[in-house]
């Protein structure tokens, strides 16, 4: 079910200067429940304009975003309550901590949703569980971890909120894979189990492509394609085309094909791979 | 054998003292752990190692952004971690091992592209029709003589990396340390810095330590070294280091999707090299195998 949703969307930053420019082109995209969407798009493609719309933060030039259909920016729309139902950790989220405690950090959040004491305090235990931090930080000063833990007592912070859609730009950015993996695998933990809205910004299509259910692919403002994994990664020419990529094993099939071995191309992690070429032998070679 | 461009020995680190920097694991005290190593001129080596295992610190360190706590560094065979050393030796030292950093907007100062190529040798005190031939060549190296005269704000983050890649350049290094370069980029950004630093130091000859936790980039390299915990753990081909998969999970790291495909398909029973690196390479050995398999069926 189409959880938000841009419909016809231009945004123009500066308009009516000569600095004038559009970051949004008329583009029409809804993100699904219970799925997580990754969008992907060449550097100033607009994905950061348009995360920013979803939860208010910036308003549509021309169109309208709906979540749940109802248009976010209607007249005496309640903009905080937005906001709690729309999460969005930015690029960088560690430079944003700033209290003093990791437990109060995260508590920011809850506090302001007015919850009570004890469901603050559940909420935390859950986000510490799901960025992987351990009980033990809360006490502690955000400012004396290292730049991984601050990023998951940022993103933690977020999760806290309970949002019924979660927006991540980059949260994986700099890290080390095994820091990648244990991030995003949390996040889809959170996912699945919340079934939530979840809308992840990469450019990793390694990433992308074992933790996104579907795909957006934007292009200069537009949307350029929309569809599973299978579907936008079995168009490898495309993407390369609009500046992106397909992750390596995806290219290995292409490369399998064009020697003529009769492989699917619409394969994107090494585990379908390796399944696709036992199929292929009539399984493991063990003697 | 030729004079290696940089020696370390049992090189040592702890920030105790220094500036806690961002993104250092911990508070384990030394954050380098008697290193040892040579860096051939003219080669192309590639550094990996997980957040916190002392990457950026050993970089730092070969520019003279850092001082070592104990153990010796040779730029040249000069020891430039004698206390005799000079402000003009260091500067020396600044400008023969230039430094590329992860963010490009933190890295551009002027407002027209090639003002901001001259920062450097202008700084340096070269001389104006000099800094026109350095920045007209340095642009056409990085591929970006077109835009001398735009203002860097308006460039991809592929091109403004190439920019500082030019800035750098116009300094005439012998050795430039890309500080996890790619790390913001989107694919075509990582593949026009992959492809300039490739062009320069196949053409130009100019050294590069590559810093990255992309281990596709790792591929392209001569050498590769895994530093972990301060301490170099595997130091080899890029072929010799990604056949030891398991290995490099235990130290946080990954291999190429490809070279995993090839170890998963040994564990079945295949027949298949295990130091596979690019899809090129798997496609012409996997394909051969499925026929040759075919055929004995």
């Amino acid at each position: 079910m189409k959880k938000i949703e841009l419909d016809g969307v231009t945004y123009r930053y500066s308009p009516g200067t000569p600095f004038c420019k559009t970051a949004l082109d008329g583009i029409s995209v809804a993100f699904e429940e219970n799925k997580i969407t990754g969008l992907i798009g060449h550097t100033g493609c607009g994905k950061s304009t348009l995360v920013q719309l979803l939860n208010g933060l910036l308003t549509p030039t021309a169109g309208t975003v709906f979540l749940d259909g109802e248009d976010v920016n209607r007249k005496g729309n309640d903009m905080r309550k937005l906001r709690f139902r729309v999460g969005l950790v930015f690029q960088y989220p560690e430079y944003q901590l700033f209290e003093e405690t990791v437990a109060e950090d995260i508590a920011y959040g809850p506090k302001n949703m007015g919850l009570d004491k004890e469901e603050i305090e559940r909420r935390i235990e859950m986000a510490l569980h799901f960025v992987g931090l351990d009980g033990s930080l809360k006490k502690v000063s955000p400012f004396d971890l290292s730049g991984g833990q601050k990023r998951r007592v940022a993103i933690a912070g977020i999760l806290a909120m309970d949002p019924e859609v979660l927006i991540l730009d980059e949260p994986a950015a700099g890290l080390d894979p095994s820091g990648r993996e244990e991030i995003l695998g949390g996040i889809r933990a959170y996912q699945r189990e919340k079934k939530n809205t979840v809308i992840l910004v990469s450019h990793s299509m390694e990433d992308m492509a074992r933790y996104a259910d579907d795909l957006v692919v934007m292009r200069e403002g537009k949307l350029e394609m929309q569809g599973s994994c299978a579907e936008v990664f079995a168009q490898a020419e495309r993407l390369t085309a609009v500046g992106l990529d397909v992750p390596q094993i995806t290219r290995l099939m292409g490369a399998l094909k064009r020697r003529g071995v009769p492989v699917r191309t619409d394969i994107f992690t090494v585990e379908q791979a390796k399944e696709e070429i036992l199929r292929l032998t009539g399984g493991p070679r063990h003697a | 054998m030729a004079q290696p461009l940089i020696s370390v020995r049992d090189l040592t680190f702890s920030y105790a003292g220094e500036d806690r920097q961002e993104g250092v694991e911990g508070d384990a005290p030394a954050v380098l752990k008697g290193i040892s190593l040579d860096v051939e001129k003219g080669s192309f080596v590639c550094i990996l190692g997980r957040n916190g295992s002392g990457k950026s610190t050993l970089a730092k360190l070969l520019n003279m952004i850092l001082t070592p706590t104990s153990g010796k560094i040779f730029i040249k065979g000069k020891d430039v971690t004698d206390p005799a050393m000079t402000e003009d030796d260091m500067f020396e030292v600044r400008r023969s091992i230039g430094m590329v950093f992860q963010n490009p907007d933190n890295q551009l100062v002027a407002t027209i592209v090639e003002e901001d190529v001259a920062f450097g040798p202008e700084n340096l005190g070269v001389p104006p029709e000099e800094i026109r031939k350095r920045v007209d060549g340095a642009l056409a190296a990085v591929g970006m003589t077109e835009y001398a005269r735009h203002s860097p704000h308006q460039l991809s983050g592929g091109q403004k990396q190439r920019v500082a890649i030019a800035g750098i350049i116009a300094m005439l290094p012998d050795c430039i340390i890309f500080d996890e370069s790619t790390a913001m980029l989107d694919p075509q950004g990582r593949r026009e810095v992959m492809n300039t630093i490739q062009a320069l130091n196949r053409e130009k000859g100019i050294t590069v330590l590559h810093i990255t936790h992309n281990m596709d980039e790792a591929t392209l390299a001569d050498r590769v070294l895994v530093i972990d915990g301060g301490e170099l753990v595997l130091d080899g081909t890029p072929r010799q280091v990604f056949s030891s998969v398991r290995r490099l999970r235990t130290v946080g790291l990954d291999v190429p999707q490809v070279t995993e495909l090839f170890s998963l398909l040994r564990e079945e029973g295949f027949d298949l090299p295990g130091d596979v690196l690019s899809e090129e390479e798997g496609a012409d050995l996997l394909s051969r195998y499925l026929k040759e398999n075919e055929k004995s069926q």
